[in-house]
């Protein structure tokens, strides 16, 4: 399965909820429910299946969805009104979107008209027209998208598909394909052999390397570029379009040339293995019998790992160097086998040495690698593990000295106890890592296609995707990121000329970028595009209502408007973004896994936009803190530092509350015992200020009667059985079996907002 | 059908007429016997404390950890409002599940498990709303009154106060 079909899948799985959810919601509205909160959840939906449709190019989802959207976004302005006839048309249109969603997944085609006729409707209605239901005339076709053939599964194209228009096509083709990678491909975190996998697929393949360029090792660079590949592909009936379309995600960062042996010989290149296409194997010899050649010009001893002994003379070969090689024939070998089992007799010479790696060997004949597990049976896991660890360290506290000298055998088995369980804990976590770049490498070829759609020069560079995030946590992700690289990419950036008029290079940079802090991960979409335009935003969120008259909002706070539902600042709606459903979905959906986010403007000069996610949603790092009587945890990802009281320059300030100086910042102060209504005997000097960090960087100051030390905890809900209570995120379970409360440092800081407004 | 043989023995044995009786367990605050349907009880256990939580109603005592899942505790004499419990070890939590969630009851005692016939279930006399809010009925045991503990107010109780 192909990177693209990963995507692809994932987003059917996406579609098939927010299908199931749109029913949800117009059985409420049918129902008589009729209130903006279920629209704009409809609305959401379909925003959301069309982006995904726009980024694998199933046009004609997009068209309709389009359409549709349109629609939605006039009962939702008030400018069509929510009647039956309208809410009937719209459940209609859900089903053609179902149908247009099902046939992308199932490869088929619909008829080009399919849903014209709601299409020509929704216009209708648009225009203020009344909806005529019996109106079965011309399909009218509007909007602005164009239709081009709708992308299906590769491998899965009948040669004679009226979809491909094929210039190229000749029945009994034999191509010969150079493949080059750029140094960037790699960098893009591409792989070849998935490539040469995917040609391999479509017909026999025989793939060789081509490794003439490698340098002496003294001038080898190790992030440098010297393989490349030539490739004789015999695939009766495909198209030079769907070659292409195997390197489409790789366009731009190699060289690539196509070209069709039999049908126009005399435009052929030489081949010099043309003769032995019908037979794919030399491939590998070739490449072994090539590599020996160049082994000597390398030195290759040191990359075989046995640097001292091994020069470049010639018995050295047979053991070390040569198996090196071998595994990377091997790795290049399963895009030959398929083809290469019939004829196994010239692979003799190079066996010994290519069975040597037996990882790989496995990898082919095992077939299963992994499972598919669901994620609630690895949460239940988890759950238990985070218990275990508890447990462990209430046991280990339980020892002491005594207990000690007079035990070793039982405190040398806690020992190997607390090993094992930090381990199984690691490994659990691990299960559910995964880096971030499976979210992320769907990125570059979004911001291709909006780079063509705006007509912008767009470049986006990614940093740290192999960052590793708990695997719910990026399940949320990637509509979020979605949408803020749209926005990014339409708003943010600027036309060309603009551009060239700002002083500015012509291309715009959106730079993706994943790292951990702490507890956190941090996700920022940064753009050197003209930034937020304050003006028209506040002018906006006025007439939206979503700013009273008469508030002056600070530069921060209007940034943030951007993230308000309904909000946006499009002068004109695209099929892209601008309808102001894009930037509440990021808002709720990282609220929803526990994140923030935080968006700073600098105008003309760019947008960074930051997501502050979870690690895990399993276990937290927390500092055990005392209030009253009573345990209480703060994660420690939250924590800047902690001062004693009686160190703390504390300051008066007129409403009879203190404020703590910290290097010349005055940052409010919350005492906790005060704040929670749990009267205090400690002694105020030895109480302890735990200076904290709330979104977008901005401290508050805890007092707390004691700090009691550090541990992990795994979050338990207090709502799952009772209530959200204000100023708590949740619980945890200690390792005397009591509940410690968490302090919901963002709740806090937020409550003293609304009551020095109140 | 030996396993259908056992249960039935045990139906037997519990009841005389299975459908029109009920099982509760009684239990009491100062002098006065309440009950809840047996069915719903999952635990009893004695007062072991509880983590308070910040500003809060007077009668939700905290949350404990019943194995591994944080559980509200509900002092039913403040709940009454008869002012809080001051509990000792004596002091007996029971923890019941509503709806879906599970939330325990601080209590001074739990007395016993009766049995009684539904046709035996008095209306609450109306008068004072917190009677009705939150006794489902009375009935009579061995003279003296149960007042059915109607669950469900108890809980959303604490919302509706909130």
């Amino acid at each position: 399965m192909s990177e693209l079909d990963d995507f692809k899948a994932t987003y059917f799985d996406e579609c098939t909820e927010l299908l199931t959810e749109l029913e949800e919601q117009f059985a409420a509205i049918e129902a008589g429910e009729r209130d903006a909160d279920r629209l704009n959840a409809v609305f959401r939906a379909i925003h959301s299946i069309k982006g995904g449709a726009g980024a694998f190019g199933f046009t004609g989802l997009v068209g309709f969805a389009h359409a549709y959207e349109t629609l939605l976004d006039h009962v939702r302005d008030g400018r069509v009104e929510m009647s039956d006839d309208v809410v009937a048309l719209s459940i209609r249109a859900n089903d053609i979107v179902a149908d247009h969603v099902n046939a992308a997944r199932s490869g088929e085609a619909l008829p080009a008209d399919y849903g014209a006729h709601e299409k020509s409707r929704f216009d209708a209605l648009c225009r203020g027209e009344a909806v005529d239901a019996d109106a079965d005339g011309e399909p009218v076709e509007e909007f602005d998208i164009e239709f081009t053939p709708v992308r299906v599964d590769i491998g899965a194209v009948p040669a004679d598909d009226a979809f491909e228009a094929p210039p190229f096509s000749a029945p009994a083709g034999h191509w010969e394909i150079r493949f080059a990678p750029h140094q960037a491909l790699y960098a893009r975190a591409n792989d070849p052999l998935l490539l040469l996998r995917e040609l391999a697929a479509l017909g026999e393949v025989s793939v060789r390397a081509v490794v003439r360029d490698i340098p002496v090792l003294a001038d080898f660079e190790p992030f440098g570029v010297y393989c490349t590949w030539e490739i004789s592909l015999v695939a009766p009936g495909i198209t030079q379009g769907q070659i292409r379309e195997v390197f489409e995600f790789v366009e731009g960062d190699c060289d690539i040339s196509i070209v069709e042996l039999g049908a126009d010989a005399s435009a052929a290149q030489p081949a010099p293995a043309a003769e032995a296409l019908p037979e794919p194997l030399p491939a590998e010899p070739d490449f072994l019998s090539l590599a020996e050649d160049e082994i000597g010009a390398i030195g290759v001893s040191a990359l075989a790992g046995s640097a001292g002994e091994a020069g470049p003379e010639g018995d050295a070969f047979a053991d070390s160097p040569v198996p090196s090689f071998a595994e990377l024939a091997e790795a290049i070998k399963p895009a030959v086998a398929a083809e290469a089992a019939p004829a196994p007799q010239p692979m003799a010479p190079a066996a010994a040495p290519a069975s040597a790696p037996p990882d790989d060997g496995e990898r082919r004949g095992g077939g299963v690698q992994s499972i598919r597990v669901d994620l609630d049976k690895v949460d239940r896991v988890v759950n238990m593990v985070g218990e275990l660890v508890i447990t462990q360290s209430m046991l280990t506290q339980q020892m002491d000295e005594t207990l000690r000298a007079r035990y070793t055998e039982l405190v040398r088995g806690l020992e190997v106890l607390a090993q094992t369980t930090r381990g199984l804990q690691d490994s659990v976590m691990a299960i559910r890592a995964q880096p971030v770049k499976s979210v992320f490498s769907r990125m570059p070829r979004l911001v291709r296609e909006l780079a063509v759609k705006t007509g912008k020069k767009i470049r986006l560079e990614t940093i740290g995707e192999n960052t590793e995030i708990d695997k719910t946590v990026i399940e949320q992700l990637s509509d979020p990121l979605t949408h803020m690289i749209r926005n990014s990419a339409d708003h943010g950036i600027e036309t060309p000329e603009r551009r060239l008029a700002a002083g500015k290079s012509e291309t715009g940079t959106i730079r993706l970028s994943a790292e951990q802090a702490g507890g956190n991960i941090l996700i920022v979409i940064e753009d050197d595009g003209a930034g937020i335009n304050r003006e028209k935003v506040l002018q906006l969120a006025r007439n939206k209502a979503l700013v009273a008259a008469d508030v002056q909002p600070t530069d921060e706070q209007i940034d943030q408007l951007i993230f308000a539902p309904g909000f946006s600042t499009a002068e004109a709606v695209s099929d892209i973004s601008g309808r102001g459903v894009g930037m509440d979905v990021v808002l709720s959906n990282i609220k929803k896994i526990g994140g923030s986010v935080h968006v700073r403007s600098w105008p003309g000069r760019g947008t960074r936009m930051t997501l502050r996610l979870p690690l895990t949603l399993a276990v937290l790092d927390v500092m055990l803190v005392r209030v009253s009587e009573s345990p209480y945890v703060v994660p420690l990802s939250s924590i800047v530092e902690t001062i004693q009281c009686s160190r703390a320059p504390f300051e008066r300030v007129p409403s009879g509350g203190k404020v703590l100086q910290v290097r010349g910042e005055y940052v409010p102060v919350i005492d906790l015992a005060q704040r929670f209504g749990m009267p205090t005997q400690a002694d105020p000097e030895s109480r302890m200020v735990v200076l904290c960090e709330a979104e977008g960087g901005s401290k508050v100051a805890l007092i707390v009667d004691d700090i009691i030390g550090q541990q992990q905890v795994v979050i338990k809900s207090l709502e799952e059985n009772f209530e959200q209570v204000e100023g708590i995120a949740g619980g945890t379970i200690l390792g005397d079996g009591n509940v410690a409360l968490i302090v919901d440092v963002q709740g806090l800081k937020s409550t003293i907002h609304h009551k020095n407004a109140a | 059908m030996e396993v259908l043989g056992i249960r039935d023995d045990v139906i037997d044995k519990a009841a005389v007429a299975a459908h029109n009786s009920l099982q509760l367990i009684a239990f009491s605050i100062g002098e006065q016997t309440y009950g809840v349907e047996i069915t719903t009880v999952r635990e009893i256990r004695a007062w072991n404390g509880a983590t308070p939580l910040p500003n809060t109603r007077e009668y939700v005592r905290g949350v404990i950890n019943l194995r591994g899942t944080i559980v509200p505790i509900f002092d039913l004499r403040a709940r009454f409002g008869d002012g809080q419990t001051s509990p000792t070890k004596n002091h007996v939590v029971v923890v019941m599940s509503v709806g879906d969630k599970w939330v325990g009851i601080l209590v001074d005692a739990v007395s016993d498990i009766l049995t009684v016939s539904r046709d035996d279930i008095h209306a609450v006399p109306e008068g004072n709303s917190i009677d009705t809010e939150l006794l489902n009925g009375i009935v009579t045991h061995e003279g003296r009154m149960v007042g059915l503990i109607d669950l469900h107010s108890i809980v959303a109780g604490s919302k509706l106060d909130g």
